[in-house]
């Protein structure tokens, strides 16, 4: 990947010479603002306060719907899609894509259909999954597997092709076994792009299962939010849009975290 | 795009054929779930009744309308969008105050997933063409604001010193040596809020079912179970995303014919 796409996607940080206390203190400042302003135009009711929830009413409507059990119950839902389709559609990709690097036959084989297959966004192709699967449970899944398998298995065969060659000469000279070769040498050297498609791989599948259950569902985050929409509840959407920042955030965040910490031989 | 054209300049011709084996047995697979009964037809629409319906898209019209539509939504989100993102990016790499004040609310709005702000949006601007150019716009938006910002804070140094040697003024500096260095990153991240942006458009289209564009017609082909009209918009889908982002790139590799292509 080049510096511009990393930059993009926030792979590339710059240290630069800054005070950090200082710095902590002050990033609070604009999100504290932010909720200022917001609390002061809803407070004078410019807008109807059907269209603009202050914050505090959007604080209350959390504690409502977290007493009802209604939260609850549509986070467990959306989670347990996302993780279910994640794992099934992540670690078919990691597989695939090694194999595809590792073997000139199955890429010669895979590659043509898998690169045109890639090129459609999945968001497009949520109206065709619901003809083929309706609008149950296998759909939403399904959505997720698309997007989490084709980035991670392009994360895991760029990667796996750009294990250096030197590396693998030196196994070769030190005569290693296959599997110290794959255990000491391969998979340590994939490991922190590979960590890193998967974080991609994350975002996207969280952002169109969203979409799926705004979309169609009977339960799930999205269909809390598009049921706030109906309903003319902006309280309800907005913590909807604010518990699915947070998410993202967090499991973003703990990837990043991993980046970092797990990958402690590499130089950065 | 560059895994494909290496991968196509490093096979033969008999390896490339190889490549087409998968592909038609999806196709014969298709075709034969297609001629299984009225229950499979339903969902598998044959390739001659797709054929039929490209060209039913066509001679009625509602491709190039729908087409029109959404690459006019994704390229003006992107240029509105992108050109705010670019001010944006600029300001917080030249300037300390800006980066500290509206740097961590940037990098937390960032964090919500766009689709997720379509019931918000709809509240706010109805389900119109502005609520979808408004989305589109962010999308463009975020990743252009980090490229730029990136980019520019990448800046070799010894570039810096040079200037620092020649007495630049800060304006001049910009100008003449962090822009220009820059650029080409830049332009990686504008091809990165492209993709995002065409994905948007569609998004958006398909989650605001009114007015014209590829995504609302392939919700109502959803509506009418017209399976052939939905592979055909979404095989048409992919290959626009494709050429938007190749023709970018070859733009951005005409511009930058002077760089040394050793970041790729």
């Amino acid at each position: 990947m080049s510096i511009g796409i990393r930059a993009a996607i926030g792979l590339n940080r710059v240290a630069g010479r800054v005070n950090y206390r200082q710095l902590k203190l002050a990033a609070f400042i604009s999100p504290v603002l932010l909720l200022l302003v917001w609390g002061w135009i809803s407070h004078l009711q410019l807008i109807s306060p059907q269209l603009l929830a202050s914050p505090l009413e959007v604080a209350s409507t959390f504690q409502e719907l977290l007493t009802s059990g209604e939260l609850q119950e549509h986070l467990g839902k959306s989670l347990s899609r996302l993780v279910l389709g994640y794992s099934l559609g992540a670690s078919a990709g990691l597989l695939f894509g090694i194999l595809m690097a590792l073997s000139k036959n199955v890429e010669a084989l895979c590659a043509p259909l898998f690169h045109a297959i890639r090129q459609i966004p999945t968001i497009a192709l949520i109206p065709v999954f619901i003809l083929l699967l309706g609008v149950d449970e296998s759909f939403k899944i399904a959505i997720v597997i698309k997007a989490s398998f084709f980035t991670v298995a392009l994360a895991a065969f760029e990667a796996t092709r750009g294990v250096s060659v030197n590396y693998l000469e030196v196994a070769r000279v030190y005569r290693l076994p296959w599997t110290t070769l794959y255990g000491k040498v391969i998979i340590p050297a994939i490991f922190p792009p590979v960590l890193t498609g998967l974080r991609i791989a994350f975002a996207r599948s969280w952002t169109v299962l969203v979409a799926a259950e705004l979309l169609v569902a009977d339960s799930g985050l999205g269909q809390m939010m598009q049921m706030g929409r109906d309903m003319f509840r902006l309280d309800i959407v907005l913590v909807g849009v604010v518990l699915t920042g947070l998410i993202g955030f967090c499991i973003d965040r703990s990837f990043k975290w991993g980046e970092a910490h797990l990958v402690r031989w590499r130089v950065a | 795009m560059r895994s494909i054209s290496s991968f196509l300049s490093g096979l033969s011709l008999g390896r490339r054929a190889v490549g087409l084996i998968l592909p038609l047995l999806l196709l014969l697979g298709w075709q034969y779930m297609s001629t299984r009964g009225a229950s499979f037809a339903y969902a598998f629409s044959s390739v001659s009744q797709m054929q039929d319906a490209l060209r039913e898209l066509i001679t009625s019209g509602d491709l190039q309308l729908n087409l029109a539509a959404s690459l006019q939504r994704a390229l003006t989100g992107l240029a509105i969008g992108g050109t705010f993102g670019l001010l944006l990016g600029i300001s917080m790499a030249s300037s300390r105050l800006i980066d500290t004040s509206v740097g961590p609310l940037y990098h937390i709005l960032r964090q919500v997933p766009l689709m997720g702000l379509v019931p918000v949006f709809s509240l706010w601007l109805g389900n119109g063409d502005t609520a979808k150019l408004f989305i589109v716009c962010l999308s463009a938006f975020f990743p252009l604001v980090l490229a730029t910002y990136e980019s520019l804070r990448q800046v070799d140094s010894k570039f810096l010193e040079v200037g620092n040697v020649l007495k630049l003024s800060r304006a001049q500096q910009f100008r003449h040596i962090l822009l220009p260095a820059a650029l080409p990153n830049i332009f990686t991240g504008v091809s990165f809020a492209l993709a995002m942006a065409w994905l948007s458009t569609i998004g958006s289209e398909i989650l605001f079912n009114a007015g014209a564009g590829l995504g609302n017609l392939m919700m109502n082909a959803e509506m009418n179970a017209r399976m052939d009209i939905l592979v055909v918009v979404t095989i048409l889908i992919g290959i626009v995303g494709y050429l938007l982002t190749f023709v970018l790139y070859r733009i951005t590799a005409y511009l930058f014919r002077w760089r040394k292509t050793s970041s790729e």
